[in-house]
């Protein structure tokens, strides 16, 4: 396993800014938290591209009083707490499972991987014109219980 | 004021329509100045409404860097012809897409913050924070022409000069037919009065048309034109009365006159036949008996003589006077000069004098040639007569022109008389002169004035006593007519 930069190249700041921004146009179920005040969960899957970045991006951030908390998972079975999960660079296998095990779940699945969206996931990173461009499925979503906002979804490629 | 001398009907109606007028323009710009301040504040609410709309879209595309959706949210205020300019900026102030196209980006203002509208250079100007979850993600910039405002505003004036227009028509024949309650009265009053004055008939009315200050004043000058024709008739039977009285007076006067004349003159005639008598016995008494008389008796007949005599002279003078009275005057061109002169030889034939008599050239004059000629026999002889007394006596006539008459004054340096008693000089029998001073009838005076009197002219005198007189008569000077 390679460490993970401090630095994150520019690409994957943007992405972080991105994950910090879909909680402001995604709603959970009230059931996805224990409490009011609980915290809303982004987890990083795999190996960490952000470095301390999106820590640093959400840090002291509150979506409608739950405080923002980045969590880093290497088994899909932790992650089901959370709420937006990115999974980075998967094996196919790999993100198979993870979604399947998450498909029950509230979580917001977000990736790069190029075939994310047909494997089943929600939130696509493509790169387009050297733009980070958004691929979305929302029947997905909703029927992980998730509100993605129209806004949200026009920017959907 | 302007209309001080327009009729009063024009004066009533311009009165009329400058108050409404006034009224409507007031109105009227009272409604355009609040209008265009709700207005504006309605392009501000509408402005912001938009924004609100536009910035709300704009979220997820300034949250995702995503350009493209946000010049197409701005692009949907093509919708919007108003919103001439867009901006939208990103949490730094950075302009991240704008609206038209073609926009000249160095016209957009920097980015603010906050949210603001404001008016500038006939523009209104916008500023919305963008915010997502009450995070701001940047501002929107909104910049909207002031069309709608003068299209309004045109609607609105195009509505205020329609309804101007409409009131003062209606105005101006409402104020038509209603004037003519103030305007009628007035005009037919003044007509009244005009037709009083310029026809003298005190016995129009002036129409009245109700109880106001008109109606009465109607009444007032009804009563005016009342008295004034009542005392106009008052003036009139007084007049009619008094000028039949004149010719009553006249009439008994010239009736009372001619008796008079009729009566001296028959009593002169008659008085000359026993005066032929006595004269005439008197002659038979002196031839045939003049040597048996003593001298007594011879000095008595001769005073009996003189008296008949005397007398006989009285009562040619009174019959000559009389005469006057019943003859018309014969008018003719007389030549003064010549006329003085052969009187001046007549008395000098028959009465010698010592008197020097200067006769002055003297105007002609239109007149009765026998009566002038007895006017200067009697003023020239009374001189000559009157003027005898003194070391040298001097007669002097002359005339000239005075004041549209042509004066004659004959003059002398003789006896003269007081003025006092000028006025006697020229009554019958008046004398200021004992006979035995003068001989006189005293017929002479009256005759001359009878005549000039005759003739329309006067007679007048002056004198003072023993420094002489002077005699005028004045004729009217008929070269002029």
């Amino acid at each position: 396993m390679v460490q993970p930069r401090a630095v994150p190249s520019k690409e994957y700041q943007i992405k972080a800014v991105f994950l910090y921004n879909f909680t402001q146009f995604v709603e959970w179920p009230a059931n996805s938290f224990n409490e009011a005040e609980s915290p809303l969960i982004i987890g990083v899957f795999g190996k960490n591209p952000f470095g301390t970045y999106l820590s640093e991006t959400v840090h002291g951030e509150k979506i409608s009083g739950h405080p923002l908390v980045v969590k880093y998972y290497s088994k899909v079975e932790d992650a089901e707490g959370c709420h937006i999960l990115f999974v980075n660079q998967p094996k196919t296998t790999d993100l198979k499972k993870v979604l399947s095990q998450l498909k029950s779940r509230s979580v917001l699945t977000v990736s790069d991987a190029s075939t994310f969206i047909q494997d089943g996931g929600m939130i696509q990173f493509l790169t387009k014109s050297n733009k980070i461009r958004l691929l979305i499925n929302s029947e997905m979503a909703k029927a992980s219980g998730l509100t993605i906002s129209s806004k949200l979804l026009r920017l959907s490629e | 004021m302007i209309l001080k001398n327009t009729p009063i009907r024009q004066k009533l109606m311009a009165v009329i329509l400058l108050i409404s007028g006034a009224v409507l323009l007031l109105t009227c710009a009272a409604f355009i100045a609040y209008e265009y301040f709700t207005f504006r504040k309605h392009m501000i609410s509408q402005l912001s409404t938009l924004g609100e709309i536009i910035a709300d879209n704009s979220t997820a595309a300034l949250a995702f860097d995503s350009q493209d959706d946000a010049n197409q949210i701005l692009a949907a205020l093509d919708a919007e012809p108003h919103v001439v300019a867009a901006g939208l900026y990103d949490e730094e102030g950075n302009l991240f897409a704008h609206y038209p196209d073609r926009l000249a980006l160095n016209s957009l203002p920097s980015a603010s913050a906050k949210k603001e509208f404001f008016f500038e250079n006939g523009y209104l100007h916008g500023f919305l924070p963008v915010m997502q979850s009450n995070k701001q993600l940047g501002s929107l910039y909104l910049r909207s022409n002031m069309d709608a405002v003068y299209a309004r505003f045109m609607l609105y004036g195009q509505i205020a000069v329609l309804v101007v227009a409409v009131c003062i028509l209606l105005a101006y024949f409402l104020s038509r037919i209603l004037q003519k309650g103030i305007s009628d009265p007035i005009l037919s009053l003044a007509e009244t009065a005009q037709a009083v004055s310029s026809k003298q008939d005190y016995s129009l009315r002036a129409p009245k048309f109700g109880e106001d200050e008109i109606g009465f004043l109607a009444d007032d000058f009804n009563q005016m034109l009342e008295r004034i024709q009542s005392q106009n008739q008052e003036i009139v039977s007084f007049n009619q009365k008094l000028e039949q009285k004149v010719e009553e007076r006249t009439m008994q006067l010239a009736e009372a006159n001619k008796e008079l004349e009729s009566f001296s003159y028959s009593v002169s005639h008659d008085l000359r036949a026993p005066l032929r008598a006595v004269n005439g016995y008197a002659k038979i008494l002196e031839e045939d008996f003049g040597t048996v008389l003593d001298d007594e008796g011879r000095r008595l007949l001769t005073v009996v003589q003189d008296n008949a005599k005397r007398m006989g002279l009285l009562i040619d003078d009174l019959l000559s006077f009389s005469r006057l009275g019943r003859k018309d005057i014969m008018k003719s061109y007389v030549d003064m000069n010549g006329l003085v002169k052969s009187v001046k030889d007549d008395i000098e034939k028959t009465t010698p004098h010592r008197a020097k008599v200067i006769i002055h050239p003297l105007n002609p004059l239109v007149a009765d040639r026998s009566l002038i000629n007895q006017v200067m026999v009697n003023l020239l002889s009374n001189a000559i007569k009157y003027s005898a007394g003194v070391e040298s006596p001097v007669v002097e006539v002359k005339s000239y022109k005075e004041d549209g008459e042509v004066v004659y004054e004959v003059k002398d340096n003789g006896a003269g008389f007081n003025n006092l008693y000028v006025d006697k000089l020229f009554g019958v029998f008046q004398r200021l002169h004992s006979n035995e001073e003068f001989e006189g009838t005293g017929v002479g005076l009256a005759l001359v004035k009878r005549i000039i009197t005759k003739h329309g002219g006067r007679v007048w005198a002056n004198g003072e006593i023993n420094k002489g007189a002077t005699f005028y008569f004045s004729l009217p000077d008929n070269k002029s007519t």
